[in-house]
């Protein structure tokens, strides 16, 4: 192949990466002096940069509150999508009389968004008793079904082989799960976590529609609400989406590897 | 593997009874939690609403059977609704525009150029972050006033006075359209990226030596061998975008009028701030069946499996 000029190519990118950065930067900017609300034209530096406004979100509102709140769903999602999903994938890749039913059910769901079960969801929450709970925000995301075909394709590529050896070495079903599947499973766990706790994280509309009384807020839910009376005139809005982002940006820097694959699997399963 | 399994313990059968009726509880006991979990949010929802849009019903009132009337209503008597299907499927038709962009930078990102990795994470950035904040930063770029987009704008000489793109009847929508795109550029490119990346490179210099220039290759090549990858993109950006709700709603509300009114949002306020369950849940059916639509043609134009779960 021939060689080709490797600047316009740098250039592009460059490019892409500013648009996509810069929104990050002005937010940050703003976050921390606040200034060009007031002026115009606004400056490219922070002039004077103080974290005045993240001591305004502390005490403005219950952010620990809502931290708490969305810390405890998302564990309880986490929790159960790891131990609920690996159950359901590791019965799949079993034979039993009904799979194809199951399978199709399954398929079949999968086409069914979650926006469109907003009004049945409500009521069945609160038939349930369990609007505004923390139950109640977590339990639609309990199990989810491309996370139930992630654990499959992972024990299924579990060789048959160590199977065997281990069932002949005496070890009984749930042995084999726990001491066999789930250690060479890592990686569709690392997926599972992922998905549940971005989607759990992020997740706005259930919040809003499940919960009544201002304890049970979850971040998106505060940030919205902090929104709509703060009327984007301070820089405390702004730091306090710095504060919201900043977790699932540093997790995912860290994790990055993990995020793209588990993201990119999640999708192209479905 | 697994059936050739289950035929030796079928060829056993004195002792298997028993064992085998375990076998099944296990197995079913393990399925059941999530079974119980997408009929209760999945399916019933699903049946629930179907019925709700034949009933006139409110949380008070005891449900009476009205036949098509909430449908009626719907197609010939509610312009919001007309808006809301128009501005959804204009999203819809929206989505290739991204993945265009995201085609063009996952070409770039593909060749063997430094610090790719780099520039594969800042533009995936956005992708898994709080569609709130996304949307609140972004209806602040967008401001008429201290606008980002405005200011530069300006500085440029581009517009005169500055344009109220969120208070715009012609810009909300746009605006709005810009902002997903935004958000979901970088998983367009990484799946596409996944997608270049399993194409055999000995296509591309037999190609080559056949005398192809790069322009031919890539027409002749890299766009068919993409096209599971691009519908793929198309169909899951679409249904992210048709639902996505938070964006939305946190950046303009519907608003200006109903500019940016799409199905979801309307169908949360029918639902929840004019207390309209019946009413919703109709209008929900037809979302529903607008969504299994759009993927199935999708799905049928990629040749039948984007989006599709590889069961075995």
């Amino acid at each position: 192949m021939k060689k080709y000029p490797r600047w316009p190519i740098h250039l592009a990118l460059l490019a892409a990466s500013f648009v996509m950065l810069v929104p990050f930067y002005w937010v940050l900017k703003t976050s921390v002096s606040g200034e060009n609300i007031f002026s115009y034209p606004p400056n490219i530096i922070p002039r004077d940069p103080n974290p005045f406004y993240y001591v305004d979100v502390w005490y403005a509102i219950p952010f620990a509150r809502f931290f708490l709140n969305s810390v405890i769903v998302s564990v309880m999602t986490i929790a159960a999508n790891v131990v609920l999903n690996a159950m359901a994938g590791y019965s799949l890749t079993q034979s039993f009389r009904g799979k194809s039913v199951v399978l199709m059910l399954l398929l079949s769901c999968m086409m069914i968004p979650f926006q469109t079960t907003i009004i049945p969801a409500y009521l069945i929450t609160g038939k349930l008793g369990l609007l505004d709970s923390y139950l109640g925000l977590a339990l639609p995301l309990f199990s989810t079904i491309i996370c139930i075909f992630v654990f499959k394709a992972s024990f299924d590529a579990v060789p048959r082989s160590l199977i065997d050896a281990a069932k002949i070495d005496g070890l009984s079903e749930w042995k084999i799960i726990w001491k066999v599947m789930m250690p060479l499973a890592t990686s569709a766990m690392a997926t599972n976590v992922i998905l549940s706790f971005i989607w759990s994280w992020n997740n706005f509309m259930w919040p809003l529609i499940a919960t009544r009384s201002a304890d049970m807020q979850t971040l998106p839910l505060g940030l919205a609400r902090f929104m709509s009376y703060q009327e984007d005139s301070t820089g405390a809005l702004y730091a306090f989406c710095i504060m919201v982002l900043a977790p699932g940006i540093l997790l995912f820097l860290l994790a990055q590897r993990e995020f793209v694959q588990g993201l990119t699997s999640g999708a192209a399963k479905g | 593997m697994v059936m050739v399994v289950s035929e030796t313990a079928m060829s056993r059968p004195h002792f298997k009874v028993r064992k085998s009726t375990r076998r099944a509880v296990l197995i079913w006991s393990f399925l059941a939690p999530s079974i119980l979990i997408f009929f209760l949010y999945r399916i019933l929802p699903l049946g629930w609403n179907v019925l709700l849009s034949f009933q006139a019903w409110s949380p008070l009132k005891p449900a009476v059977f009205i036949g098509l009337e909430n449908y009626r209503e719907m197609f010939f008597d509610d312009e919001v609704f007309w808006q809301a299907l128009w501005n959804t499927l204009g999203i819809i038709g929206s989505a290739p525009i991204g993945i265009a962009i995201a085609l063009g930078l996952a070409l770039l990102v593909n060749s063997d150029i430094r610090g790719r990795d780099i520039y594969r994470t800042l533009i995936f950035l956005s992708y898994p972050l709080m569609t709130v904040a996304v949307a609140i930063i972004w209806r602040w770029m967008f401001d008429e006033r201290v606008g980002l987009i405005n200011y530069v704008a300006r500085m440029l000489d581009l517009v005169d006075k500055p344009i109220p793109f969120l208070n715009s009847f012609t810009w909300a929508l746009p605006s709005v359209i810009a902002a997903n795109i935004w958000q979901m550029l970088g998983f367009y490119m990484i799946i596409i990226l996944t997608g270049l990346q399993n194409i055999p490179g000995n296509l591309y210099e037999a190609a080559a030596i056949d005398g192809a220039n790069a322009f031919r290759r890539f027409l002749r090549i890299t766009l068919p061998l993409l096209k599971p990858s691009i519908f793929l993109c198309f169909v899951i950006g679409m249904l992210n975008s048709v639902t996505s709700f938070d964006l939305v709603y946190v950046m303009t509300a519907g608003g200006p009028g109903h500019a940016t009114e799409i199905l979801v949002t309307y169908i949360y306020k029918l639902g929840f701030t004019q207390t309209r369950f019946d009413y919703a849940a109709a209008v929900t059916v037809v979302f529903f069946l607008l969504l299994l639509g759009v993927t199935w043609t999708a799905n049928r134009l990629s040749g039948g499996n984007a989006g599709a779960v590889e069961i075995d």
